[in-house]
């Protein structure tokens, strides 16, 4: 495998944990607590898309290889991820008097009954799409790379997600109002901003990125009710290399951590032994040295 | 904090002085002198023994399983008291105590076993000093990166390294036999005299119950009489010394950092230092039950690892009362009943709903019968929303801190008078 195959791969891999790790940061930004929820609510999202494409089927054409049912399923995903944690801000994390540590650790025990409801639904196996697999493109073969129309409509569709939340953030109003509420809540309500309506905007947001984040992921590997929670150490990992709290910074933070968690087998072609099973053991270890050297990460200002 | 609630509690602390026998000349009196959630915990310690003993009276329960559960009830405790250290004293959360578990476990594991890869058929107390003095190296190591940040960096990390240990742990082979796990550890009196051979000594009993089966006692119940013996050791031993650390200055300085850390270090006191204490401290406490565990067990494997064994002991710390020893205990108790008792309602209950229903409630049936029939998940479940409840309806816990912070000698045991009941019980809800 050439190392433009594992750059090809990275790219994949960095718009799932992209998508994720914006949502982990605005949830971190906003609600001020670290959600360990939120690897689950990817779960969330790919198991709504994978019934609702199970409902609706092809629906005819396609677009990049995936029916039109797939992109049907991956809104239906987004919505059902974005409404389970809006529920779930209002039924357990509003009514909780708790600093942001007893919110972390109620999180957990989110994240447990999320996970535990789709085992008791779906069992614990692996299951995947209904979508015949492709073969690689076949022009980027001489260039030792394979890639197929999938991996390609996962890295267009994440590019139209984040440019789309780029564009929400900087240029409308809901963006202002998150912005300064992410800064300053006390500031910003005295401003007039209802903020608890934008930390509702924000859950929509940040576990609607989730959802998708879990739709690619089951895409391009598989759906099982542990994906998500598996996946949350290299989100978490990172979030704190781009910066907590910032969501300019989760993106530029998931992508490089997207990128060598795919490029651990060239340890092994240049002779150090370590294999692809500890590709999240590195992501762990780049997290602990950004703690050590840097704790505000790439982006973020002095959180410590 | 300690200063609110002396007053009200001193002639309570005065009672306590009677202790266990003052409990047994009276023990109406001593039952009426307790709060009601002491009352509570009281009733369902009490009850759950009960029922393991009727379980063992009944023939249901072989004895030899028993010991096993009361030894797991010692590791739970120990468990929780290293966690307790950790997030009830200081505040640090730590999501990786199975991982310092599984340290103490495969430590002593891969030192004492014969089928070890590496070493193999040392005397079990050395197993227990390297399996302490590894999870010591390691959570120094942890601790490096994450003490001087906010709490929650430690979290997240914590969560990592559980997930990089287990990850080793699987994949080195040669050093550890990977998914295989290590078969073959010896008990923890092997090399010892006379405790070695103790179980092969005793004679095999044979006791007629009062009700209709009779318990035989082999050399198996011996060793797991020994085993109990040993974990009360080890719970005695860390609860007085924990009990003297948290009583003393040492353990004021970790509750004001826990209550504000600002407060603490404005006070001069190097808070990264005692931090970090504690952290290795409440560490080692867990590598002791992991050693205790694979002299238990015999066998240790990746399985132990796994992220709801810590979720487990965060349930008994949180629903004990974080930062309270008693509660500790409690919580050990507590989780033999989420996990036995969740196996043993599985094997009683029918695996089909018992009532035959209307065609418009076969939701419910199915329901039953997903539940019952996936047990690891109806667990998860269990954990999951007892962690929510906790934090949402009893942050403090069932038993919080109160009078255990406070000197013995320090309480003017013939002053105050007892107040009434109603004022006390008003009391324990805001202190914590």
């Amino acid at each position: 495998m050439s190392v433009l195959e594992y750059v090809a791969n990275g790219l994949v891999f960095s718009s799932i944990i992209v998508l994720a790790s914006i949502g982990l940061s605005l949830v971190y930004s906003i609600a001020d607590f670290a959600n360990f929820a939120h690897g689950d609510t990817m779960t969330v999202g790919a198991y709504a898309s994978l019934v609702t494409f199970g409902v609706v089927g092809g629906l005819g054409g396609s677009i990049l290889g995936l029916p039109y049912g797939f992109f049907v399923a991956l809104v239906a995903g987004i919505a059902v991820a974005a409404l389970v944690a809006v529920i779930t801000h209002r039924v357990i994390y509003e009514p909780l008097d708790a600093s942001s540590i007893g919110l972390l650790i109620t999180s957990i025990g989110v994240a447990f009954v999320y996970r535990s409801v789709l085992r008791l639904g779906f069992g614990s196996d692996f299951t995947e799409f209904d979508i015949t697999l492709l073969r690689p493109i076949e022009w980027l073969i001489p260039y030792g790379i394979r890639m197929t129309r999938h991996d390609v409509a996962i890295v267009v569709s994440a590019a139209i997600l984040v440019t789309a939340l780029h564009l929400v953030l900087q240029y409308t109003d809901l963006g202002r109002k998150m912005r300064a509420t992410a800064d300053n809540p006390s500031l910003a309500r005295v401003s007039g901003i209802r903020t608890a309506r934008v930390k509702l905007w924000m859950w929509v947001i940040g576990a609607g990125l989730a959802g998708a984040g879990g739709v690619f992921l089951g895409l391009y590997a598989q759906i099982s009710p542990r994906m998500g929670f598996n996946i949350l150490l290299v989100v978490f990992a990172a979030v704190i290399l781009g910066g907590i709290g910032s969501v300019y910074g989760a993106m530029l933070g998931g992508f490089l951590i997207g990128m060598i968690n795919q490029l651990t087998p060239l340890l092994t072609d240049i002779g150090i032994p370590i294999g692809i099973e500890y590709a999240n053991a590195i992501a762990f270890v780049i997290m602990v040295a950004v703690l050590l050297v840097r704790p505000s990460g790439i982006a973020g200002e002095g959180t410590t | 904090m300690t200063d609110d609630t002396s007053s009200t509690d001193s002639a309570n602390t005065a009672d306590r002085r009677g202790g266990i026998l003052g409990a047994l000349r009276n023990p109406g009196d001593y039952f009426g002198s307790l709060r009601r959630a002491e009352q509570g915990v009281l009733v369902f310690v009490v009850g759950l023994l009960a029922l393991l003993a009727y379980g063992v009276v009944s023939g249901g329960l072989g004895p030899a399983y028993f010991t096993y559960l009361v030894g797991l009830v010692g590791m739970y405790i120990l468990l929780t008291f290293g966690l307790n250290v950790q997030w009830g004293y200081t505040g640090l959360i730590n999501f990786s105590v199975a991982a310092f578990f599984g340290l103490g476990a495969y430590g002593t594991a891969l030192l004492t076993a014969d089928s070890s890869p590496i070493a193999g058929q040392f005397n079990p107390l050395v197993g227990l000093l390297v399996g302490l003095v590894l999870a010591a190296i390691v959570a120094v190591i942890i601790g490096i990166p994450t003490l001087r940040l906010r709490a929650d960096y430690l979290a997240i990390a914590s969560l990592g390294l559980a997930e990089v240990v287990r990850l080793i742990v699987l994949n080195e082979q040669d050093l550890t036999n990977g998914s295989a796990g290590v078969r073959a550890i010896p008990g923890f009196f092997e090399g010892w005299p006379l405790l070695e051979t103790f179980p092969q000594t005793m004679p095999g009993l044979e006791i007629d119950t009062i009700l209709w089966e009779t318990v035989v006692l082999q050399s198996s119940f011996w060793q797991g009489l020994l085993n109990v013996a040993l974990v009360t050791v080890f719970v005695a031993v860390t609860f007085l010394v924990l009990r003297r650390a948290h009583q003393s200055p040492w353990g004021r300085v970790l509750r004001t950092i826990r209550s504000d850390e600002d407060l603490a270090e404005a006070l001069g006191k190097d808070t990264y230092a005692f931090k970090m204490q504690a952290f290795v401290l409440g560490s080692i406490i867990m590598a002791l039950a992991g050693v205790f565990y694979a002299h238990l067990n015999l066998y240790v494997s990746p399985g132990d690892f796994e992220p709801i064994n810590t979720f487990y002991i965060w349930i008994a710390v949180i629903l004990g009362g974080s930062g309270s020893n008693r509660g500790a205990m409690l919580g050990g108790f507590v989780v033999i009943a989420i996990r036995e008792g969740t196996r043993f309602l599985g094997d009683i209950l029918p695996a089909t709903f018992p009532i035959g229903l209307p065609d418009m409630l076969s939701i419910v049936e199915t329901t039953y019968a997903t539940i019952i029939g996936n047990f690891a998940s109806t667990r998860l479940l269990a954990v999951g929303v007892i962690i929510i409840l906790v934090m949402r309806f009893r942050p403090e816990g069932v038993l919080p801190p109160q009078h255990e912070l406070i000197w013995p000698g320090t309480v003017d045991s013939s002053g105050t008078e007892r107040p009434e009941r109603g004022v006390r019980d008003a009391k324990t809800g805001d202190s914590q």
